[in-house]
């Protein structure tokens, strides 16, 4: 045998078999070094996610399914509705201590900060960004407060204790006057934000233009932030951001064509990169004369077959409501497909928080039809998203 | 210093190959295995007991290849002097090394990948749990494949019984 092996390694052109066998175990060492690198490297990518999916999917267990929503929405009443929520431990530690809107933000709030604290690293930065989406809505909440005059304790019912600017919160409710409240982000990013806004402000008196460009920095912000690295997960974050910030832009440009408004007066509210809808198609559906051009102009999207679809019920009753149910279900949609692409790495949180916000948006608006008279169970489930 | 033939030597490196290489996909999956249970107990200490089975699950392809590791060094010389390995045997003994160790690699990596998706499904839905098991188990098949093929390896080379 030995000798067959001498025979075999000299026809192969070696001096010796002890010279074949080293480089044999050489050859072994680098394929097996270039098997476990190959193998390895995709693992490396998602095992960061290991650890937060199993949190975020324990979490998703535990959302509301069809049949709790149909026993929240046959509650006779708000008090009902709260004492439903008493009883799932999510809600519960709220519930008791502030109003039910309140509470609902809360929990969702708390869910974006978890979020932000479990990521890795390479998507950090993103749900970092997206907790500034609680200190816009309070900033959002204290000036239209202050615009309309409500109480100390009024305000603070409209507070959600989340974000960046939690231990500055005291301060701008504190405030008399909405020109006040902009003195008083000074030191933050904001008064940069809304330097175009506050003359306009200042001169007609609309609180809209602040709060615009402040929906458009978040927005604007979120779709750079997931832009970078380029990598699968942070592929599919942009992804959905980017669907978001479409979304957005439509919603605006078909609000403008319904009430009339021109461009120029619209343009400082848009995302005007967009994500697939890009500047120049943008400025393209502005030049449509009506809501219907916008749509006819929307051809080859995803979104003009289903706007088309509610077309008729919008000239029935002129209503944008159709339009943005529809825009917000295809923003739901947009993370469900997402979520059948790829189980291992950003993907059960992107499902997860666009659950969670369809969940709590589900659950405000049965605590209004419940607050509100006139609206029956089958009236509030066809409202739900 | 005791002399170490050849085969002796090429049996260490089969030893070498397959704790090494199987422990390597073994600790991996383990770790994505167990990352996973530790976010699910976060959220729901129930379930401390089911993530330890679906860790515990990636550990049995170190084992085969510590089995293997050990026979070798056992029958090959290196713990006991009495017996040596000529050249050929030596080499086959590299290639039972590397059936456990790679087949382990692969096999515990694939495991532990399984293991941390089934943790995720049981804690989002406790119905989960037996199927979880399964689709678990279904991984160790190549590590089995590569136990048994070292064992036929080592065997048939007279490295074992020989």
């Amino acid at each position: 045998m030995v000798e067959d092996i001498t025979t075999l390694v000299t026809a192969l052109g070696f001096p010796s078999y002890e010279i074949f066998l080293a480089v044999m175990i050489l050859a072994i060492i680098v394929i097996g070094a270039i098997v476990v690198i190959t193998i390895i490297r995709p693992v490396l990518g998602f095992f960061p996610y290991t650890y937060p999916n199993a949190r975020v999917r324990a979490r998703t267990g535990r959302l509301f399914n069809e049949k709790e929503f149909s026993e929240i929405v046959e509650s006779q009443n708000v008090e009902e509705v709260k004492n439903y929520l008493r009883g799932v431990p999510d809600y519960a530690k709220y519930i008791d201590t502030y109003p039910l809107e309140k509470a609902l933000d809360s929990q969702l709030a708390e869910t974006y900060d978890l979020i932000a604290r479990i990521t890795p690293d390479d998507s950090k930065d993103s749900f970092k960004f997206l907790l500034k989406k609680w200190d816009i809505k309070n900033i959002k909440s204290i000036i239209i407060a202050k615009e309309a005059g409500l109480s100390h304790e009024q305000t603070v019912d409209l507070i959600v204790p989340f974000g960046e600017l939690s231990n500055k919160l005291d301060s701008l409710i504190d405030t008399d006057s909405v020109e006040e409240v902009l003195n008083a982000l000074e030191g933050t990013e904001y008064p940069k934000v809304m330097e175009d806004a506050i003359p306009v402000y200042k001169e007609t008196g609309l609180l809209l233009p602040l709060e615009a460009s402040m929906d458009k920095y978040l927005l604007e912000n979120l779709l750079k932030t997931s832009a970078t690295p380029e990598d699968e997960n942070t592929t599919l974050l942009h992804n959905y951001i980017g669907t978001m910030v479409d979304v957005a832009n439509i919603k605006i440009i078909l609000r403008a064509k319904a009430d009339n408004i021109k461009y120029e007066d619209i343009e400082p509210y848009m995302v005007s990169d967009g994500y697939e809808i890009r500047e120049w198609k943008l400025k393209e559906l502005m030049e449509a004369e009506d809501v219907s051009g916008v749509i006819s102009g929307l051809e080859g999207t995803d979104y003009a077959p289903m706007l088309s679809d509610a077309m008729s019920e919008f000239t029935q009753t002129g209503s944008m409501a159709t339009f943005e149910k529809l825009l917000d279900g295809y923003v739901v949609k947009t993370a469900k497909s997402i979520s059948l692409k790829n189980q291992f790495g950003i993907v059960p949180m992107i499902a997860f928080l666009s659950r969670k916000e369809t969940e709590v948006k589900n659950l405000k608006i049965i605590a209004r039809g419940k607050r509100e008279a006139g609206f029956s169970s089958s009236m509030i489930k066809e409202m739900l998203v | 210093m005791v002399e170490i033939v050849l085969g002796t030597a090429l049996a260490a490196i089969g030893a070498g190959l397959a704790v090494g290489l199987a422990g390597l996909g073994s600790g991996i999956g383990q770790g994505i295995a167990a990352a996973g249970s530790v976010g699910a107990v976060a959220e729901d200490p129930d379930m401390f007991a089911r993530g330890i089975i679906f860790t515990a699950l990636p550990e049995t392809q170190a084992i085969y290849g510590f089995l293997i590791a050990i026979l070798l060094l056992v029958f090959s010389g290196i713990m006991n002097p009495s017996l040596t390995l000529n050249v050929s045997q030596g080499i086959i003994a590299v290639g039972a090394g590397a059936a456990i160790g790679f087949a382990g690699l692969g096999s515990g990596m694939g495991q532990g990948i399984t293991a941390s998706s089934s943790v995720g499904a049981v804690v989002e839905e406790p119905d989960m749990f037996a199927r979880g098991i399964i689709f678990t188990a279904l991984s160790e098949t190549q590590a089995i494949y590569g136990f048994l093929i070292a064992i036929l390896l080592m065997v048939f080379a007279k490295i074992l019984g020989g």
